[in-house]
């Protein structure tokens, strides 16, 4: 029998995770008029017991801005651990930043994006390449 | 084929990345600008499609 599975035949996927860093203010800008919030601003805060400078974000009902420090590609917090501000909030920045940020990569790039919104709360981008090479 | 990336972003900020309608290894340098945009990988899973006709060839081959 002939093997019928030559390399030319074969078509490989690739599913990759990826864990979120914040890193690009434009995204982080978009990621808030997206959620309705008010702009970042560049400055330094006083949380807490502490201070942190970075870009600032005030999220509804969060006693302290976040501070997204984009040389890092972190955020830093003090939300009490939920007392003074709920995580859900702090995810859903998080999740539209990584969809803005995907955005405007893809759109760099010159791809075409489209947008849906699932049933769990999950944001999909479709990414077709432009040029189709490859 | 359409080359499409399926970008799955889930509600805590987690971010699934997946390439379709590639040939052999250039589904990762496609994915690649963005994984390196979004962030950090936290892994990666590399699945091989067959053609439907070579399933079918397959099927043929196997029957008595």
């Amino acid at each position: 029998m002939n093997n019928v599975f030559t390399k030319e035949n074969i078509a490989l996927s690739h599913i990759v995770q990826i864990q979120t860093q914040v890193r690009d203010p434009v995204a982080v800008a978009e990621a808030c008029r997206r959620l309705g919030l008010g702009p970042p601003v560049q400055q330094t805060v006083e949380l807490f017991a502490a201070t942190a400078t970075g870009l600032a974000v005030q999220l509804p009902d969060w006693r302290y801005p976040i501070v997204c420090k984009v040389d890092q590609g972190r955020i830093e917090f003090d939300n009490f651990g939920g007392v003074w501000g709920q995580q859900a909030q702090l995810d859903r920045f998080l999740q539209a930043y990584a969809a803005e940020k995907s955005k405007l990569e893809a759109r760099k790039q010159g791809h075409t994006v489209t947008e849906q919104s699932l049933a769990d709360g999950s944001i999909k981008l479709t990414v077709q390449l432009a040029g189709g090479a490859g | 084929m359409t080359q499409i990336i399926e970008i799955v972003i889930s509600p805590d900020g987690q971010t699934k990345l997946e390439t379709k309608g590639f040939g052999g290894q250039s589904c990762r340098d496609a994915s690649r600008f963005l994984e390196q945009a979004l962030g950090v990988r936290a892994s990666e899973q590399l699945t091989a499609e067959f053609h439907e006709k070579s399933v079918v060839q397959q099927a043929q081959h196997q029957q008595p």
